[in-house]
């Protein structure tokens, strides 16, 4: 694939996506819907893996940013747009207080930790009965966003994606992309060319999590109630992960294409196999370990024997 | 010296704490000595894979789970009791977890530690879901008697049944111990932790041994599968929390210390039950295994940079 077919393919999957609600009815648009919502965080899961560290805490930030959405709604009657920029900043400031904590951590430490923050918030927001509503969640009564309208909901959700997508590309284009790549290459020479490794990490998993706060806010306005067990869910940080390995991590483009077929595929899984459908996704996340760990952008690249575009 | 005056000070510390818990709330060092030894008994495998074969095994659990329907199923099809099907339970989940560490994690010790990190993830989920898509998420008990067995002291009544979870921890941290340091194998398989390379210089087989190390923590995660059967439900996700908590213990045991679980559970699972004995705290009790691993990994990370 050389350059201009590839920016014509992306400029015609543009127009698809934000023209899908005149054509597709709502069962499609709904699917699409999910499948944007969890492109955008497998995206924001794999900028911060640009710089070498796995965050298995993708559904804590995500309820983060879902929680502090509604709650600024129904307790302090903000307006519903505000409330999810709201939720890009809170989950941006937690992020920011706890990676002074967290970034100094490593490997498979950082891993665990920011699975057991998730873990964490979650039973925080569950035990809050009086503020938070409990294990039954709260519910938005009046002044929901768009008056619910699905068309709105769906160009919301792909705002969100955008957002996202624009975070990615300006990781990959702007000295980011290189600070990160070097941290993730090699610590120790990173450091002796001069990069603060601590900062830029710190703004990786900053703009990350605002991102996936971002999303966790247009997730909750978009269905008008969140429970700790729905917008805490482990799918949130699963499919993400499995769609990113799938496509191929390190970049924009593995994400999407991992998201699309990993996401058509387990609607219709859904639909075949009403327990378990999930099972696919860690017998892919194991094999694509195993046999392909560049995801399938490695083998596209291999076939088509293309020269561009910038190795990862 | 100073690691003397310290461990009398810990030792000081926690006589006096179980002092105090005994005369205020027997039921706390009781239920929490319980939970200690399960949560112990499950993360022993765990610590040894860790120490010799270098993997963090996130399907810990998960394995321990499969074990757990295999044994239902075969005391279901035999009309066997579940301690009956310890050992048979046992030699089928080192099989199969020989057979698993064949196909996909010996391919990945060469790895980056990270795409160990995520094939293990990726062979829980294959697993939860596996058992989720056969036997749905219903969940399946065997009824046993002897389980309800309780003991009364005084005006405090308690069930005794769980203590046997206390007795497993002790047997596997010292018959664990025992291996390392007593057998032959055992010491070729410290070798090959401490030094794959070295270890293959003076002819060990080193993939042979990981193997063995790996059957070896997997036969005892089976026969946890089949004596947690007899005390509790088994559901899909059952074993998912034991695979945080297990790595939580060997974090603040310190890897390749094996008996220091058995101490750093009892923590866990009498601060656990310390908080579940009072009703404003009671539905806090989670967040402690939770915080405790944070806590332990900072102060760790932290201890590393000063030295």
């Amino acid at each position: 694939m050389n350059r201009n077919a590839s920016r014509i393919l992306a400029a015609l999957f543009g127009v698809l996506a934000v023209t899908l609600p005149f054509f597709a009815g709502d069962y499609p648009l709904q699917v699409a819907r999910n499948i944007m919502m969890y492109m955008a965080l497998a995206i924001t899961w794999d900028m911060l893996l640009r710089s070498g560290q796995i965050s298995f805490g993708i559904a804590g930030l995500f309820g983060i940013g879902a929680y502090s959405a509604i709650l600024s709604v129904i307790r302090a009657g903000m307006p519903a747009w505000f409330s999810i920029l709201f939720a890009a900043i809170f989950s941006g400031v937690v992020a920011f207080v706890i990676g002074f904590l967290i970034l100094r951590l490593r490997a498979m430490y950082f891993s665990i930790v920011t699975l057991a923050l998730g873990e964490i918030f979650r039973i925080i927001i569950h035990n809050l009965h009086d503020f938070t509503g409990g294990p039954e969640g709260v519910v938005i009564q009046k002044g929901v966003i768009f008056g619910g309208n699905a068309n709105s909901l769906y160009w919301l959700v792909l705002a969100g994606l955008a957002v996202a997508l624009a975070a990615s590309f300006w990781f990959e284009k702007s000295k980011i992309h290189f600070a990160l790549t070097a941290i993730r290459n090699n610590e120790i020479s990173a450091q002796s060319s001069g990069i603060d490794i601590f900062r830029w990490l710190l703004l990786a998993f900053v703009v990350t999590s605002a991102i996936q706060g971002l999303l966790g806010g247009i997730f909750v306005q978009s269905y008008g109630f969140a429970t700790p067990d729905a917008v805490f869910s482990a799918d949130f940080t699963l499919l993400p992960l499995a769609m990113a390995l799938l496509g191929g991590v390190y970049s924009t483009t593995g994400p999407i294409f991992g998201a699309i077929l990993l996401g058509l595929a387990s609607e219709w899984l859904k639909l075949k196999i009403p327990y378990g459908h999930l099972v696919v996704y860690g017998i892919i996340i194991v094999i694509v370990i195993l046999f392909m760990p560049q995801g399938l952008r490695q083998l596209v690249r291999r076939t088509s024997h293309s020269a561009d575009g910038r190795s990862a | 010296m100073v690691m003397k005056r310290r461990t009398a000070i810990i030792a000081a510390l926690s006589i006096a704490a179980a002092v105090v818990l005994i005369l205020w709330k027997p039921t706390v060092l009781i239920y929490g000595l319980q939970a200690a030894g399960l949560y112990a008994a499950v993360a022993i495998p765990m610590g040894l894979v860790l120490g010799i074969v270098h993997i963090v095994n996130l399907a810990h659990g998960e394995f321990m789970m499969v074990a757990a329907y295999a044994a239902y199923f075969g005391c279901k099809a035999l009309g066997m009791d579940p301690l009956l099907a310890i050992i048979p339970t046992a030699i089928v989940t080192a099989v199969f977890g020989w057979v698993i560490f064949q196909l996909t994690i010996r391919r990945a010790l060469k790895a980056p530690e990270l795409n160990q990190l995520i094939l293990t993830f990726g062979l829980a989920i294959a697993f939860t879901q596996t058992i989720n898509l056969i036997f749905t998420s219903q969940t399946y008990k065997i009824p046993l008697d002897y389980v309800s067995a309780s003991m009364d002291i005084g005006d405090l009544t308690f069930g005794v049944w769980s203590f046997v979870f206390v007795a497993v921890a002790i047997i596997f941290a010292y018959g664990v111990k025992f291996f390392l340091t007593k057998t032959m194998t055992g010491k070729a398989a410290v070798a090959v932790g401490q030094n794959p390379r070295g270890a293959a210089i003076v002819g060990i087989d080193v993939y042979r041994t990981y193997g063995l190390v790996f059957a070896l923590a997997l036969a005892l995660v089976g026969a946890m599968g089949a004596l947690f059967l007899t005390k509790s439900a088994i559901f899909p996700s059952v074993g998912s929390p034991f695979t945080m908590k297990s790595f939580c213990l060997i974090a603040m045991a310190g890897i390749g210390n094996i008996p220091g679980i058995l101490g750093a559970s009892v923590l866990l699972g009498v601060s656990e039950n310390f908080l579940r004995a009072f009703r404003p705290t009671r539905d806090w009790a989670e967040i402690v295994f939770f915080v405790l691993i944070i806590a332990v990994i900072l102060a760790r990370s932290l201890k590393g940079r000063k030295s």
